[in-house]
C-alpha cells in the first residue's frame, strides 16, 4: 500500500502529468462545457443572427420555460408546437416588412422553440413533407400544414422500420432490435431538448477521444520511464522488487485514471447542473432522435454515455501500461499508444465495415452515441446490440492487458 | 555468513564477459580491482541477482541465491555504477521511496532516511531536488540508498567515483565500519581507497579472477620488482618509452622515476617497496 501510495504521488508530481489533468479540464469543463453554455451553443443570437451573445443561463431558462406548456409529446402538442413556431415565423416577417426590424422579444420567443431538433424530427416522422423545390427546411416556410401532422408513434414505427429495410437489417436481426424498441415507453415526456442533445451528441460522447491524448502522455511512461531514469538496477535489489512495483504501477494508472475522469466528469456534470439543472431527465432519447431503439431516459442515456467513456478509459489505460511495459523508450510508448487510439479513429471511415466494427470494440474508440443507433454484432449466431458490447469489451481489452504487462516489464527488467 | 561464487561465468554472445569465477566471501571488506572491461561490474550485476549468469552459481550459507528471492534481496544493498535516480525528487524522497521499494515501515524509513542523510552530509540539502545536486552528492544519494535496509551483503560498484577526497575520506570510515559483521564488495578504479580499507583484494582481468588476497599477500607479489630511478628530464622521456614508468616526480634538476621491472632496469636503480597500486598496473602492463 505504501509503494501504491509513493508510486501514485510520484506519478501526480509529474509536471506532465498535472499539465495535462489541467489541459484536459480547460479544454472539456471550460472550453467544451463552460463557453458552451454561456455563449457558443446556448448564448442568444445576436440581431443579426451572426454570433451569440454572452447569456446562456438567462437563455436556456427561457427555452425551458417556452417547452412547459407541452409536457407530453402527442399528435396535438406537435401540431401546436408548429402552429405556434409559423405563427413566430410569420410574425417576424410581417415585423421585419412593417416596421424594418423585428421585435427583440419575438425573436428571443421563436429561438426559443429550439426548431432544429424538431425540424429533424419531422422530417424522419413526415419524409414526404420535404420538398425538394423548396430552399428552406421543411418548416420555417408554412408549407407544412399542422393538422396534417398525425399520427406520430404509428409513424415513428414505420419510420424505424423503413430504416432497418435501407440498412439491411432484416430477419432475426429486426425482430431483435424491435424486440428492443417495444421497451420504449409511449408517450414520450417533451421538454427542451437541445440542452440535452448537446450533452449526450458530444459534450459526453466526445470526452473519450480528448482523454485518450492525455491519458497516453501520462501514463506511457509509468513503466518506460524507469528506464529513461535509469533505476532497473535499483529496483531489481529490493525486497519489493519488479513485481509488486508492477502491482503498484498498475493500480497507479488505474487509479488515476479514475481520478483523471472524476475530475474532469465532475466538472461538466456540475456544469450540467448549474445550466441545465434536471429538467427533462425523464424524457426519452427517441426525443433526440425519433429511430433510436434504446429504452432510455436523458439520465439512463448520460449515466450509459459517462460509463462508456470511463469503461473506455480504464481499458485504454490498460492497454498503455502494457505499452509501456514492452518499450524501453518512453517516447516510442506515447507514440504507439497515440497509435492504438487515433490511428483506428483516422483509417475507420475508410475500412470496410466489419473492421469498422471491431476498431469500435478497441478502447475509446467506439462511441458512446452508439445507443443513439441500431447496429448490432453477430456473435456465435446470436445479434448484440452495439452498445451493450462496447461498454464491455474495451473494459476486458483493457484488464487483459495487465497480466501481460507486468511479465513484460519483468523480462525487459531482467535484461 | 559465507557467499560463495562457483564457477561463474557469462557469455554476451561471442563475448566473455566473466569466466568461471569462484571464491568465498565471508563478512569484511572485499576491493574489486580491474581495468575497465575486466568484468567486474557484470560480476556484481551477478551476485545482485539482476544478471543471470549463463553458467555457474551463487550460494548464500548453501542456498541458491537465485531461488531465495526476496529474502535474498532483502540482504543486499546495491548501488549500480551507473546510479539511476528520479530528478525531481528530493534527496528525502528519493530515499523515502527506497525505503518503500526495500519494504521497510513508513515510520522506520523516516527515522533510517534522516539518520544517513546526516552520515552521507546531505541532511542541509534534504529538501533540494536531485537533479541540483553535483555528481559527488548525486553518489551520496546512492550510497545511503543502498545502506537503507541495514544490508548484510553490500555490493557498491565505484562508490568513490566523483566524490572530493574529504568525501572518500568519510566514505572509507563509514565503511570500514559497516564491514566489520558483513560483506561489503566494492569496485573502484582508485587503488588507495581499496589499499585503505580492503581486507581483500581480488584482481580481475579479462573476466578471470587472477589473484585473490589481503593487501601485504599481493604487494608481496610485486616485490622486487618495483625501482627507482632518479635521471635527468631529457632521459625521463626515454624511459618512458622503453620501461614501465608508474610514477614520476620532479626533484630539482632530477626527475624520478618509479619503474616495474623484473630485472633491475639500470645500475643506479634502488628496490623499493611496493604497492598495490604497483601490482595493479604490474598485472595490466600488456
Amino acid at each position: 500500500m505504501e509503494l501504491f501510495r509513493l508510486e501514485h504521488k510520484k506519478l501526480w508530481r509529474k509536471k506532465s502529468t498535472r499539465i495535462c489533468v489541467l489541459l484536459c479540464f480547460i479544454y472539456c469543463v471550460v472550453f467544451g462545457s463552460f463557453l458552451v453554455y454561456q455563449w457558443g451553443v446556448f448564448g442568444s443570437r445576436k440581431d443579426n443572427l451572426d454570433g451569440r451573445n454572452f447569456d446562456g443561463y438567462e437563455n436556456i431558462r427561457s427555452c425551458q420555460d417556452y417547452f412547459h406548456k407541452y409536457g407530453e409529446l402527442t399528435d396535438e402538442t406537435l401540431q401546436a408546437w408548429v402552429r405556434d413556431y409559423q405563427r413566430l415565423n410569420a410574425a417576424l416577417k410581417k415585423e421585419k416588412e412593417t416596421q424594418g426590424s423585428e421585435n427583440r422579444e419575438t425573436r428571443q420567443t421563436y429561438q426559443n422553440t429550439g426548431w432544429e431538433i424538431v425540424n429533424s424530427m419531422l422530417s424522419t416522422l413526415y419524409p414526404e413533407l420535404e420538398q425538394e423545390e423548396m430552399r428552406y427546411v421543411m418548416i420555417m416556410s408554412c408549407y407544412v400544414e399542422p393538422d396534417k401532422l398525425t399520427g406520430l408513434y404509428e409513424r415513428r414505427k414505420k419510420a424505424l422500420h423503413t430504416f432497418l429495410d435501407v440498412s439491411g437489417q432484416i430477419g432475426g436481426e429486426r425482430a431483435y432490435l424491435l424486440q428492443i424498441d417495444e421497451k420504449v415507453q409511449e408517450p414520450f415526456s417533451w421538454k427542451w431538448v437541445e440542452g440535452w442533445s448537446a450533452v449526450l451528441g458530444s459534450m459526453v460522447a466526445d470526452l473519450g477521444t480528448v482523454m485518450a491524448l492525455f491519458l497516453a502522455v501520462v501514463l506511457s511512461s509509468l513503466f518506460a520511464g524507469e528506464w529513461h531514469d535509469n533505476t532497473s538496477p535499483l529496483i531489481l535489489t529490493t525486497r519489493n522488487g519488479w513485481r509488486k512495483l508492477a502491482a503498484a504501477k498498475i493500480l497507479t494508472g488505474l487509479f488515476f485514471t479514475l481520478e483523471f475522469f472524476a475530475i474532469v466528469a465532475v466538472g461538466m456534470i456540475v456544469l450540467q447542473l448549474v445550466y441545465l439543472g434536471t429538467e427533462g431527465w425523464d424524457m426519452p432519447i427517441q426525443t433526440i432522435k425519433m429511430i433510436a431503439i434504446a429504452p432510455m431516459n436523458m439520465l439512463q442515456a448520460e449515466v450509459y454515455e459517462f460509463v462508456f467513456t470511463l469503461l473506455g478509459a480504464v481499458g485504454f489505460a490498460g492497454v498503455v501500461m502494457l505499452i509501456s511495459a514492452c518499450c524501453k523508450n518512453h517516447v516510442l510508448s506515447l507514440l504507439l499508444s497515440l497509435a492504438v487510439a487515433y490511428g483506428p479513429m483516422a483509417v475507420r471511415d475508410f475500412s470496410p465495415y466489419w473492421l469498422q466494427k471491431a476498431f469500435d470494440l478497441l478502447p475509446l474508440v467506439g462511441s458512446g452515441a452508439d445507443i443513439f443507433r441500431t447496429n448490432t454484432f453477430h456473435l456465435f449466431g446470436h445479434y448484440i446490440w452495439s452498445p451493450y458490447l462496447l461498454i464491455w469489451v474495451p473494459l476486458t481489452i483493457g484488464i487483459l492487458c495487465l497480466q501481460p504487462a507486468v511479465r513484460s516489464w519483468a523480462r525487459r527488467m531482467r535484461g | 555468513m559465507e557467499l560463495s561464487i562457483d564457477r561463474l561465468t557469462k557469455h554476451y554472445g561471442r563475448k566473455i564477459a566473466v569466466d568461471c569465477v569462484s571464491t568465498a566471501l565471508r563478512p569484511g571488506m572485499y576491493g574489486l580491482l580491474g581495468e575497465n572491461g575486466a568484468g567486474k561490474t557484470t560480476l556484481m550485476r551477478m551476485l545482485c541477482a539482476i544478471l543471470e549468469p549463463t553458467s555457474g552459481e551463487v550460494f548464500l550459507d548453501g542456498m541458491e541465491v537465485s531461488a531465495m528471492g526476496a529474502d535474498y534481496r532483502d540482504l543486499l544493498g546495491y548501488l549500480p555504477q551507473d546510479f539511476g535516480y528520479y530528478p525531481n525528487y528530493t534527496a528525502r524522497e528519493f530515499l523515502l521511496y527506497m525505503a518503500a521499494l526495500k519494504g521497510i515501515p513508513r515510520d522506520q524509513a523516516k527515522k533510517r532516511v534522516r539518520e544517513l542523510l546526516e552520515i552521507v552530509g546531505l541532511q542541509d540539502v534534504e529538501t533540494k531536488k536531485i537533479k541540483a545536486f553535483s555528481g559527488g552528492m548525486k553518489r551520496r544519494v546512492g550510497i545511503a540508498q543502498a545502506l537503507l535496509n541495514h544490508p548484510k551483503i553490500l555490493i557498491l560498484d565505484e562508490p568513490t567515483a566523483g566524490l572530493d577526497p574529504k568525501e572518500r575520506v568519510r566514505f572509507r570510515n563509514l565503511i570500514s565500519d559497516y564491514a566489520k559483521d558483513r560483506i561489503v564488495i566494492l569496485s573502484t578504479h582508485i587503488v588507495s581507497d581499496i589499499e585503505a580499507i580492503a581486507d581483500e583484494v581480488l584482481l580481475m582481468r579479462k573476466g578471470k579472477l587472477v589473484s585473490q588476497g589481503t593487501v601485504p599477500e599481493l604487494t608481496k607479489q610485486a616485490a622486487g620488482k618495483v625501482w627507482e630511478l632518479a635521471v635527468s628530464p631529457a632521459e625521463a622521456a626515454q624511459w618512458q618509452e622503453k620501461a614501465s614508468v608508474a610514477n614520476l616526480r620532479h626533484e630539482g634538476e632530477q626527475v624520478i622515476l618509479r619503474i616495474l621491472s623484473d630485472d633491475r632496469p639500470a645500475m643506479e636503480a634502488v628496490c623499493c617497496e611496493a604497492t598495490l597500486e604497483d601490482l595493479y598496473l604490474q598485472s595490466f602492463r600488456e
